[in-house]
């Protein structure tokens, strides 16, 4: 299991989402506060996209397999760089001989030519069983981008398939409808081979401009006998969010500032605060849809049941 | 004392339950005294005790994202504030202020624990009337959700009647067997059971395997039954014409349609599977036995639906936030 932030509003700086606060990203590799089981210790990515950057529309895009909380690099730069949108994530896997730790399977993807990045919190249980099928609902230029080993990349390439134009730039509600027909397909898929055990697929989408996120898990309450995963999936994979005038620290608290109208969302697998208050919790089975309209944002939460 | 005594007898807390017995949680109270605009305590800290209002009047509040305080609440004298952090601690999840000059007796939670931990008969009846209390906040925080919908008081048809459930077969598990006891024993309902607490409790229930989509129990039925998910997912949701909030989904270790059985009313949200479920059924007359008795066993499943209430009463906030935040 992963965790995952996802920004988007006025530029705030990198530090304040992976090291200032007391749940901050790079803490929640080594202490998340909703996992039961399982750290995050596989590897950090991000992409981050700055307007005071040469190409702005391009993002920032950095992976290591290291911690985040001993890279002095990403550190440095994070005191540096200031973004309007950002997607970052810490890897988490099952502790075993059989997981691939390698930049190819480290999170956000994001393929040559294509503005769409997504990281992923969850997985799909029986993933093997499935891989064969989903070729087909791939698109071949696609396919043979798939490095590494996940499924989420498999996710990714699937739900670059089903936008319309995969290499413009897709509107919030264009990425949602994707989002929901890859995951009808997933499930279609599921049904064929009669896979009925819970698999959470708590999605962070974005073009730069827009940041869509689902919460949701396929058969939510079934596992396999002696399944490993257990104890990290019995609750539903938590989503939450926050939004507000502006991210930052105020009498020693971290919390969005107020205004009228929302110019700044984040979007993450958990607080980045220990203290809560400041967070609303996304509702399960949901999807959350957001974009930058004249230096606000506009957000929507609906039902989710591909 | 004898003022305190007689005070926090007629408080409905504590109805019921003898003056003699009460002396004991008396004598360990304590009076707090606020001036208006003296927070009582602040949204977020170590929740340490229960109060009860004798005098005044305060507001309880809780902070939006995005800046702002949604009053969820202004109490007078007789109202109990923390009954549900006296039983399972936590954070605060509201700061309480005084409006105007106030005067409340505090019972701290390190005490009535160990009233608690002793057994004492005393504890298990304020328990009971906690619960029973916090049944009511249920009803008061589904009301004030149902008033946000659609600015309708009246709940929607429902689209079709619950039926009586049918007890699962061998065919209805992947396994053409029940989970086994390893599994269920990691559920948080069964968090404080043995192996030999789980058998008993199974002896008189049955479990039923519902497809997803299947009304359970309606808005305003009486409730039959408590159920306890083992696999899948139930959501309680509240309807109003095309308006709907889903306040809780219980997934595998949550329980649900137990609140009419403990206070008597009828359901205040319809229950239905989101996802095809595996559920032990407890049937009424037997939820009833255990909730009063006096055994251990009685205790355990006390023990597990006291949890179960205070994690359903604290997740009731979160669509309240959520709505709030979106005017």
């Amino acid at each position: 299991m992963c965790r995952v932030v996802g920004y988007l509003g006025r530029p705030l700086l990198l530090d304040s989402v992976l090291f200032a606060t007391d749940s901050s990203l790079a803490r929640q590799t080594y202490s998340p506060r909703m996992m039961a089981t399982f750290l995050n210790l596989a590897g950090f990515g991000m992409a981050a996209w700055d307007d005071r950057s040469e190409r702005p529309e391009e993002p920032f895009v950095y992976k290591v397999t290291s911690l985040p909380v001993f890279d002095r690099n990403l550190k440095c730069l994070a005191e540096k760089v200031a973004a309007r949108c950002v997607i970052a994530h810490v890897r988490g896997v099952t502790y075993s001989e059989h997981e691939v730790l390698s930049q190819t399977n480290l999170h956000p993807f994001r393929f040559p030519g294509v503005k769409v990045t997504l990281a992923h919190n969850g997985h799909l249980r029986e993933f093997a069983r499935m891989r064969y099928d989903l070729v087909g609902h791939v698109h071949p230029s696609f396919v043979r981008h798939i490095e590494g080993t996940t499924d989420s990349e498999w996710i990714y390439a699937l739900l670059l398939s089903q936008l319309e134009d995969p290499f413009g730039s897709p509107e919030a509600d264009e990425i949602a409808d994707a989002a929901v027909r890859s995951l009808r397909i997933i499930r279609e898929i599921r049904h064929k081979h009669e896979i009925g055990t819970s698999s959470p697929v708590n999605l962070f989408i974005t073009t730069g401009t827009c940041l869509v996120a689902t919460r949701f898990s396929f058969d939510y309450g079934w596992y396999p006998e002696g399944d490993t995963m257990l104890e990290t999936d019995l609750p539903y994979v938590s989503l939450w969010y926050t939004l507000g005038e502006e991210y930052r620290e105020r009498d020693g608290e971290w919390q969005m500032g107020t205004s009228d109208r929302p110019r700044s969302l984040l979007i993450a697998s958990e607080p980045l605060t220990t203290d809560t208050s400041r967070w609303l919790e996304a509702p399960e089975y949901s999807i959350l849809s957001a974009s930058l309209v004249d230096g606000n944002v506009e957000a929507t939460i609906s039902d989710l049941d591909p | 004392m004898d003022d305190r005594l007689s005070f926090i007898a007629d408080v409905p807390l504590f109805s019921g339950i003898p003056e003699r017995e009460l002396e004991e949680v008396a004598r360990v109270m304590r009076t707090v005294e606020l001036d208006a605009g003296d927070l009582l305590f602040r949204e977020g800290e170590e929740a340490d005790g229960l109060h009860v209002l004798e005098q005044g009047l305060v507001q309880a509040c809780r902070r939006l994202p995005g800046g702002g305080e949604l009053e969820y609440a202004r109490l007078g004298p007789g109202d109990v504030l923390g009954e549900i952090p006296l039983l399972d601690g936590g954070l605060r999840s509201g700061s309480v202020r005084a409006l105007e000059p106030t005067r409340a007796v505090f019972l701290a939670r390190a005490d009535f624990t160990a009233l608690v931990s002793r057994l004492h008969p005393t504890a298990f009846a304020i328990k009971r009337q906690i619960l029973k209390h916090a049944c009511g906040r249920l009803r008061l925080s589904h009301g004030a959700l149902a008033e946000s919908l659609d600015g309708r008081s009246q709940a929607a048809e429902p689209s079709s009647a619950s039926l009586p459930l049918t007890e699962a077969g061998p065919g209805d598990f992947p396994d053409g067997r029940p989970p086994d006891g390893a599994y269920v024993l990691r559920l948080p309902f069964f968090r404080s059971y043995g192996e030999p607490e789980f058998a008993e409790l199974l002896e008189s229930c049955s479990l039923a395997v519902v497809p997803a989509g299947r009304p359970i129990l309606q808005e305003g039925e009486a409730a039959s039954s408590c159920y306890v998910t083992l696999n899948g997912a139930v959501e309680e949701v509240i309807r109003r014409g095309s308006d709907s909030v889903r306040v809780r989904l219980c997934g595998p270790g949550r329980a649900f349609g137990y609140v009419g059985l403990i206070d008597g009313l009828p359901s205040t949200v319809s229950i239905m599977t989101r996802e095809r479920s595996l559920l032990l059924v407890v049937p009424g007359g037997r939820f009833e036995a255990l909730f009063n008795g006096g055994t251990i066993s009685s205790y355990v499943f006390f023990n597990a639906v006291e949890r179960d209430l205070m994690t359903g009463l604290r997740q009731s906030q979160a669509p309240h936030a959520r709505l709030a935040a979106a005017r």
